[in-house]
């Protein structure tokens, strides 16, 4: 039984008269605790999926079945109590928190919200969150433009795991992290999984970190599925046109000698 | 450098700040210096200023103490003023951001609302609203035409928020709607809307003086305002009756304007480093 599956979502846009489809009849599933990577180039509508799987946008057309509900026939409050099982990273670090908040707060909602622990049990929780991501619990009341980006991608993955979600969507989670905390925080992506069996749905055009991190690849071309099956074995030895102009343009160390 | 010392450094806004502070302690000082009714007879009708020390800015037609009357007029101005500007805001950012971030029906109607009161002139607006419902919901009528300015510069401010990331992150933990609108969008779309604040508040009190002059404000409250339109009747014999509120309504809408002004800089300076 899969955790999350996806059939014939199709996004359209208008623009200037024309309709474009963003993402057009594409079908997938994630099982529970794996990690299917989403790939392709800018515009290939990898990001809208994220947004449609995570019902902040509305698809034209498809179905979503998560935890083998109909999950596009929630709505409000039977809708918001269900977010709690399937939570997002941001690429952005600091886009992804309001400018006001501190790290408490930040964890503090998701807690409040779906009533995982009373008022005065939350701060050690919040505590217990900041040290299962590898955070010390005296960063807790300052603000987040004050931590590091490495810091604020630790502390939106606890806000993301502080609900215990099944699933979470990872949009470009480690794009905007310069080389060095980007292993980090993909070893702590990597344990949380498996610790806890949470299945992830990694979006990213880096193809190296795919490789290393991802069980499964689709890769997307102008919003279809150009290609999928096992990470290394497409990454390896893409079959699509798109898969191999992909791995033709990532940057090599290693470059062939003669 | 501080805020505070930042503001102290700019004279204009240092000059605002003197004035609303003698503003601010003429009204909370009116009923010690001056205690009893400000408008009950204190000496001959009609005495020039500077004649009497008892009553240093003389007395008006019906004899009553111009200082007295100035000092608790200070008081009205100074508490109509600030109630109907706040008002204007809290009801101009209220129905902005709900407009701009329930957006579709919502935002038209509440638009189609707004342009409804700003093409009505807001004097108008507040003459019309205070010969209906009576002078003692002055406020409310003031507010009536100034809060349409907030509400557009909020529902601008918060078209662009709902659209950042942090917005679908509160939605993806499930937070509620109103919560997302009222917590995590309408605090940071404040900023632009505050920086009007200045403005709203001198134009609250330049109304509530014209409504006054034109008797429709509250006949048991000294205004300066009234005060004016008192002194309009022997402005040929005794011109300082109406020109002493007169000058108190200058200095007072150039105190709160110059020291609004001044601390909106210095904010947007602190922002614009950080």
């Amino acid at each position: 039984m899969s955790l999350l599956a996806v059939s014939n979502l199709t996004k359209r846009y208008r623009r200037g008269g024309k309709t474009i489809a963003a993402v057009d009849d594409v079908s997938f599933h994630v099982d529970p605790g794996e990690t299917l990577a989403l790939a392709g180039p800018s515009g290939s509508g990898k990001s809208t999926i994220a947004r449609l799987v995570l019902r902040l946008i509305e698809p034209d057309d498809g179905r979503i079945e998560f935890e083998s509900d109909d999950f596009l026939a929630l709505r409000r409050a039977a809708l918001r109590a269900r977010r709690a099982r399937l939570q997002m990273v941001f690429q952005d670090p600091l886009a992804a928190f309001n400018p006001r908040a501190t790290v408490a707060r930040v964890l503090d909602d998701p807690l409040r919200i779906h009533g995982i622990a009373s008022r005065a049990e939350r701060p050690r929780r919040i505590a217990a969150l900041l040290e299962r991501v590898g955070l010390t619990a005296d960063l807790a009341p300052r603000a987040i433009h004050e931590i590091s980006g490495g810091q604020r991608q630790r502390v939106a993955i606890a806000r993301a795991i502080a609900t215990k979600p099944s699933l979470i969507v990872l949009d470009e989670a480690v794009s905007a992290l310069d080389v060095s905390v980007r292993g980090e925080i993909l070893e702590l992506l990597l344990d949380l999984q498996r610790q806890e069996k949470i299945a992830y749905l990694f979006i990213s055009h880096d193809l190296g970190v795919i490789r290393s991190i991802a069980h499964r690849v689709i890769l997307l071309d102008a919003g279809r599925v150009a290609e999928n099956g096992d990470a290394r074995t497409v990454i390896d030895a893409p079959q699509s046109a798109i898969g191999k102009a992909l791995v033709a343009a990532a940057p090599r160390l290693n470059r062939a000698g003669p | 450098m501080s805020a505070l010392r930042r503001f102290l450094r700019t004279p204009e806004a240092v000059a605002g700040a003197i004035l609303l502070a003698v503003l601010i302690a003429m009204a909370l000082s009116a009923s010690l210096l001056f205690p009893g009714d400000p408008q009950a007879i204190a000496g001959p009708a009609l005495l020039p200023p500077f004649q009497d020390w008892s009553l240093p800015l003389g007395t008006d037609r019906l004899g009553r103490d111009v200082l007295a009357e100035l000092f608790h007029g200070a008081r009205t101005s100074l508490a109509v003023g600030l109630a109907a500007a706040a008002a204007a805001l809290v009801v101009g950012a209220v129905v902005g951001t709900l407009a701009g971030f329930a957006g579709g029906l919502v935002d038209e109607v509440l638009m189609r609302i707004t342009d409804a009161f700003q093409t009505v002139p807001s004097f108008l607006l507040a003459l019309a609203f205070v010969s209906v419902v009576g002078p003692s919901l002055g406020v409310v009528a003031i507010a009536l035409g100034t809060w349409t300015g907030p509400a557009r510069v909020a529902r601008a401010e918060v078209l662009s928020i709902r659209e950042r990331d942090y917005v679908a992150g509160a939605r993806v933990i499930g937070m509620h709607p109103l919560a997302i609108a009222f917590r995590e969008v309408l605090p940071n779309a404040l900023p632009p809307v505050l920086a009007m604040s200045s403005v709203i508040v001198a134009a609250a009190i330049l109304t509530e003086a014209a409504l006054s002059f034109l008797g429709l404000g509250d006949p048991n409250r000294v205004t300066w305002g009234g005060m004016i339109s008192e002194g309009r009747a022997v402005l040929r014999t005794a011109p300082f009756l109406s020109i002493v509120p007169g000058i108190a309504l200058v200095l007072t809408v150039l105190g709160v304007y110059l020291a609004g002004e001044g601390i909106v800089e210095t904010t947007a300076v602190r922002r614009g480093l950080s």
